[in-house]
């Protein structure tokens, strides 16, 4: 038990210190734009459809949910912002993080982990080159920027999702569902939302290029880097939703009252 | 001046059971070194620590005189411009082509147009004969041309030392003569220093100025061809003659 929670310390901290490298060398060396961008391209692309699918069914589930609440005291006119606000300042960013997580993190930490083992890392090290430069900045970078793209993309589907079942199961016309979305989401909801999706993003795209670049054991070890990644994003995400979700509340509250 | 300085090297994987002790040795200027030793007795580990890869416990290691675990990283990472290294699996980068393989070391750390890249990468590649398979990935060619593709690799960056990592396993007899022929001859050319471990003892007096055995995690420098074979460790006697019995099987098999 206690050589586990050592282990568990021992990981946390070396994650920490290697979030600590990547962010020297991104504020410090020039990266390489043409790499950034294929990273962004490819991490948008590979998810957008699934984001889209996703966001979408969560703008619907939402508007039914809500449906139910405001009926009761006919406010069907506040559906469209109340879904919104819920999926811009929660769901939306958790969604985006779920779907990175079990598409670009298992994809990204797999593919390190090989070049890892098959020496392809120590190999750009022997060149004179920095490995953490050439290849972990621009998929960390990648993934983060990508995140507020697909972020776009699955709160517009769940708009056009919960303007859809708005229409079908609420009895709304699209006219009264987006009327007072601006009135319910608040410029504080969207900065909540970017706030959330940049740190799930970060943690994402920390966990799985460490997990990635330690890989040692072979195709074994790879397969137990992915696994490592997949459960170590989902903890951590959720634990950086609370994080976020009660810092930014305390400090929104403290600006009230100042 | 030595190339390579080992002074009192150790090191190990965190595991009490296996690791390198007082390590002493000293390459000099365009000599060819070639380490030999039974399987699994750390002659990559030690490979490695030359090229500076990993980091020893303690114990310095001097390349062209300067402390090289003292330096800072970029002084570190000027220093590894001037090492090639020819990995025992190739470590090919599998998404490049065979000619983007040798010209990404190129692109990544000179200031080099793309026109002069390109030219120089075609030079390395007519040298170890790979023109006819530039557009190729590294798992669409066979072995021999791997290893090939891993020396080129290793030359683009015209390096002062280069280190081979068993540069003929797994080969046939006529590819990894060949291979050997391709190393004396860029070895000629180029006038590098070179690092080798090998397990093939023909191979080994072939290339070697010097050789050393690593036995028991020892570093026993026996010297050239004549001095090894009469060597008076019974181990290094066991191992360069390739005996069934002996100290390293027990003396008796």
């Amino acid at each position: 038990m206690n050589k586990k929670f050592y282990d568990i310390v021992t990981d946390v901290g070396e994650c920490l210190l290697f979030l600590k490298s990547v962010s020297h060398c991104a504020i410090t060396n020039k990266v390489s734009s043409k790499l950034v961008n294929e990273q962004i391209w490819k991490v948008t692309t590979q998810s957008a459809s699934t984001t889209a699918l996703a966001g979408f069914f969560v703008g619907a589930v939402m508007t039914v949910q809500f449906t139910m609440q405001v009926k009761e005291f006919g406010a069907l006119g506040y559906l469209g912002g109340l879904a919104t606000s819920g999926t811009i300042r929660e769901i939306g960013p958790l969604l985006i993080a779920f779907m990175l997580s079990g598409k670009i993190g298992a994809f990204t930490s797999a593919e390190l982990g090989t070049m890892k083992v098959t020496e392809q890392i120590d190999a750009i090290r022997c060149l004179g080159a920095d490995p953490i430069q050439e290849i972990v900045v621009p998929r960390f970078i990648g993934i983060i920027i990508s995140s507020f793209f697909l972020l776009i993309i699955g709160l517009l589907m769940s708009v056009g999702g919960g303007l859809l079942m708005g229409q079908v199961f609420s009895g709304i016309t699209p006219e009264q569902y987006i009327r007072h979305i601006p009135s319910i989401v608040t410029s504080f909801s969207i900065f909540n939302g970017l706030l959330k999706c940049f740190v799930f993003a970060a943690v994402l795209a920390t966990i799985c290029t460490y997990k990635g670049y330690t890989t040692t054991g072979g195709a074994k070890g790879v397969g137990q880097s992915v696994i490592k990644t997949a459960v170590g994003t989902m903890i951590c995400i959720v634990l950086a939703d609370w994080m976020t979700s009660y810092f930014s509340d305390t400090a929104l509250s403290l600006y009230m009252e100042w | 001046m030595s190339s390579i300085e080992l002074k009192q090297l150790e090191f190990n994987f965190g595991t009490k059971d296996w690791g390198l002790e007082n390590i002493n040795l000293s390459i000099a200027n365009q000599e060819s070194f070639v380490m030999v030793g039974p399987s699994g007795g750390g002659k990559t580990v030690l490979l490695k620590l030359m090229a500076g890869l990993y980091h020893p416990l303690s114990g310095q290691l001097f390349i062209e005189g300067q402390d090289f675990h003292q330096l800072k990283l970029k002084q570190q990472q000027a220093l590894m411009f001037k090492m090639g290294m020819l990995f025992q699996k190739n470590a090919l980068f599998d998404s490049l082509t065979v000619l983007e393989n040798v010209t990404f070391p190129m692109a990544e750390v000179t200031s080099l147009s793309a026109k002069e890249i390109k030219e120089k990468a075609l030079h390395f590649l007519e040298e170890v004969d790979l023109m006819h398979a530039l557009d190729n990935y590294p798992d669409e060619i066979s072995g021999g041309m791997q290893k090939r593709l891993g020396i080129a690799r290793a030359l683009a960056l015209e390096p002062k030392i280069i280190f081979f990592d068993d540069p003929t396993a797994g080969l046939d007899p006529i590819t990894s003569r060949k291979i050997v022929e391709l190393m004396l001859q860029l070895k000629k050319e180029t006038s590098a220093t070179t690092v080798t471990i090998t397990n093939d003892m023909n191979r080994a007096f072939q290339l070697a100025d010097r050789i050393a055995v690593l036995v028991d995690q020892e570093l026993i420098i026996t010297g050239d061809k004549e001095k090894t074979l009469n060597h008076s460790d019974p181990r290094v006697h066991q191992f360069v003659r390739g005996l069934m019995e002996g100290p390293l099987t027990g003396w008796d098999s």
